[in-house]
């Protein structure tokens, strides 16, 4: 065959695979949500670059084990590969992407812009956001945006799914997401943030990812607020590397709570060790805490899957997943 | 330069302040003075320098009073610089008529200079241009922010002049500006204990107007969603004419 011909052909494929993309409406993270299966989401870090190979490397070591799978999008204002390039890159490699968007770093006229592009590559799964800080990345002179919060943003994407944008002008080519936003059990003040998940719902959110969960007390007080609500919730899980990591996430990332109880039982899992072995002891603990939460949050009534963060120690998740039973993941 | 050290009794201004629990608290621009090394490079190719402060928000902020005024006197004659002297606008000098008026009663001196060097904020620097274009005007201060002053050297942030006031329902304590992410529909996952995800000094303004309306019975004001805000009415550059009454 020629090879215009072969590129023919491939272009065929493709525009078929683009169709079909088109035209589903159900993702499988909401079948199987409602499906009432035990859901495990995971995420996957944009490399800090231009190389897209390794978003498929990470997305290859996790994909087995996870039902759809999180792109973050410019995590503590530091910049990364875009979430909706990632999340194509996802797709591309088998997978089913969750792209986050933050309301930090868009004005609602590039929010609609985004939404129409990453449905028109396939990404369904769209998850809102507040963004962090800037002053707490590497970026602390930049310009953030907020000229939308995450349940206006939420609101907007819902009302493009009506066919008209925000100026009431007509779309071409309605688009239509699975639309989720998160919670952080232990920010205060609780009653406002249960009030912020009913507004969330109202906006459009039908899941929620949460923080990480450590003390998972804290969650169930918030799962008994927002019980009344039709809501799918996965709990937040990071496995810790080592009590410095624990440390700096307790000092560093808005909204963790890291009990002492956990940090020390870190160090005393490396104490009197050295070396790879020491590293090895340590991270053996982390998956062990990072377990027993997942085994601790199973249990809690409304809890409808987990959401495991690698932050890059994406080679945790399949791990957990197999120490907790949740592989393999379901069809 | 060094630091102003200024002994003046505090002036009452009756249209700034407002009486809150006993004491005194006033708002304004609050700014403050450029490096020694900034203000030497704008005046670099100048001799002659006039310098201009009035009794407003220059003098409360404590760079535009008559002391700082004398400081930066010091200061410039101290490096080569000749000071003719100070036009100071009793009020401020936005009010483009006072000023004109002390431009006027000192001509003689404004002709004579070769750069006029403003302590007052940006709307003075602009306002002078404007009054006497054939000569440069520099800015000795970077204007910051609009605040209160709970007490004499201290400034808080309390309006980001968003060009349309919702303190009405948030009992009177601004999410635009004094949440650092300026949100609408609450607080953020980062607020925890009270306190703000960016620092640990600042005070996450949700709790604030949640604990605040809890008080006043008044929280359903912010359990339905905010709508979208309307952000072409911060946008400048903005006038208003406001008719006589």
């Amino acid at each position: 065959m020629a090879t215009k011909e072969i590129m023919c052909c491939w272009l065929i494929v493709l525009l078929v695979n683009l169709e079909e993309n088109r035209t589903l409406v159900d993702t499988r993270l909401k079948s199987l949500l409602e499906r009432g299966e035990f859901v495990v989401t995971g995420e996957v870090g944009p490399p800090h670059g231009a190389n897209h190979q390794l978003v498929v490397e990470r997305t290859r070591l996790v994909k087995d084990y996870c039902d759809a799978i999180n792109i973050t999008d410019n995590v503590r204002g530091i910049p990364t590969m875009s979430s909706m390039t990632c999340a194509h890159y996802v797709l591309e490699t088998g997978a089913e992407p969750i792209m986050q968007m933050s309301a930090r770093d868009r004005n609602r006229i590039l929010f609609e812009s985004e939404l129409y592009g990453a449905y028109a590559m396939g990404i369904r799964n769209i998850l809102f956001m507040t963004g962090d800080h800037t002053l707490l990345g590497s970026h602390p002179q930049t310009k953030m945006v907020y000229d939308l919060d995450s349940i206006q943003a939420l609101g907007l994407a819902s009302h493009l799914m009506g066919g008209t944008d925000l100026a009431g002008d007509k779309l071409e080519g309605t688009p239509d997401y699975y639309l989720g936003a998160t919670f952080n059990p232990y920010a205060d003040p609780m009653e406002m943030h249960v009030w912020r998940v009913e507004k969330k719902l109202d906006a459009g959110a039908q899941f929620f990812q949460t923080q990480a969960i450590y003390d998972t007390s804290r969650l169930e007080e918030f799962m008994k607020g927002i019980r009344g609500y039709n809501v799918k919730v996965l709990a937040g899980i990071i496995p810790l590397k080592g009590p410095k990591m624990a440390a700096f996430m307790n000092r560093q990332i808005p909204g963790i709570k890291i009990p002492e109880e956990f940090i020390e039982r870190l160090e005393k899992a490396g104490a009197s060790l050295k070396g790879a072995e020491k590293r090895s002891e340590v991270r053996g603990e982390g998956l062990r805490i990072a377990m027993e939460t997942i085994e601790a949050v199973k249990k809690i009534a409304g809890v409808n899957g987990v959401h495991i963060m690698g932050v890059g120690w994406e080679e945790s998740i399949p791990e957990l997943v197999k120490g907790t039973g949740l592989h393999p993941r379901p069809k | 330069m060094s630091k102003i050290s200024n002994c003046r009794e505090k002036t009452v201004f009756s249209s700034a302040n407002t009486n809150v629990s006993g004491y005194l608290v006033s708002h304004m621009i609050v700014m403050d003075l450029k490096s020694s090394e900034d203000i030497l490079e704008m005046l670099d190719s100048f001799e002659k320098v006039v310098l201009f402060g009035d009794s407003g928000c220059a003098q409360m902020c404590d760079v535009g009073g008559i002391l700082q005024l004398e400081d930066m006197d010091d200061f410039l004659t101290g490096h080569g610089k000749k000071v003719l002297g100070y036009i100071f606008v009793e009020g401020g000098m936005c009010d483009a008529n006072a000023l004109k008026q002390e431009i006027d009663a000192n001509i003689e001196m404004i002709e004579e200079a070769d750069a006029f060097l403003i302590q007052a904020c940006g709307v003075a620097t602009q306002a002078v241009v404007e009054l006497l274009p054939e000569k440069e005007a520099f800015p000795a201060v970077d204007s910051k922010f609009l605040g209160v002053m709970p007490e004499r050297y201290h400034h808080d942030e309390r309006c980001s002049m968003c060009g349309e006031c919702v303190l009405h329902l948030t009992g009177g304590i601004c999410p635009v500006s004094r949440c650092a992410k300026g949100l609408l529909n609450g607080p953020c996952g980062g607020s925890m204990d009270g306190m703000c995800e960016r620092d640990l000094e600042t005070e996450c303004a949700w709790q604030l107007i949640y604990d605040r309306l809890k008080k006043l019975d008044k929280l359903d004001n912010i359990k339905k969603i905010w709508e979208m805000k309307d952000w072409s009415l911060a946008r400048g550059p903005r006038s208003i004419v406001h008719e006589e009454i």
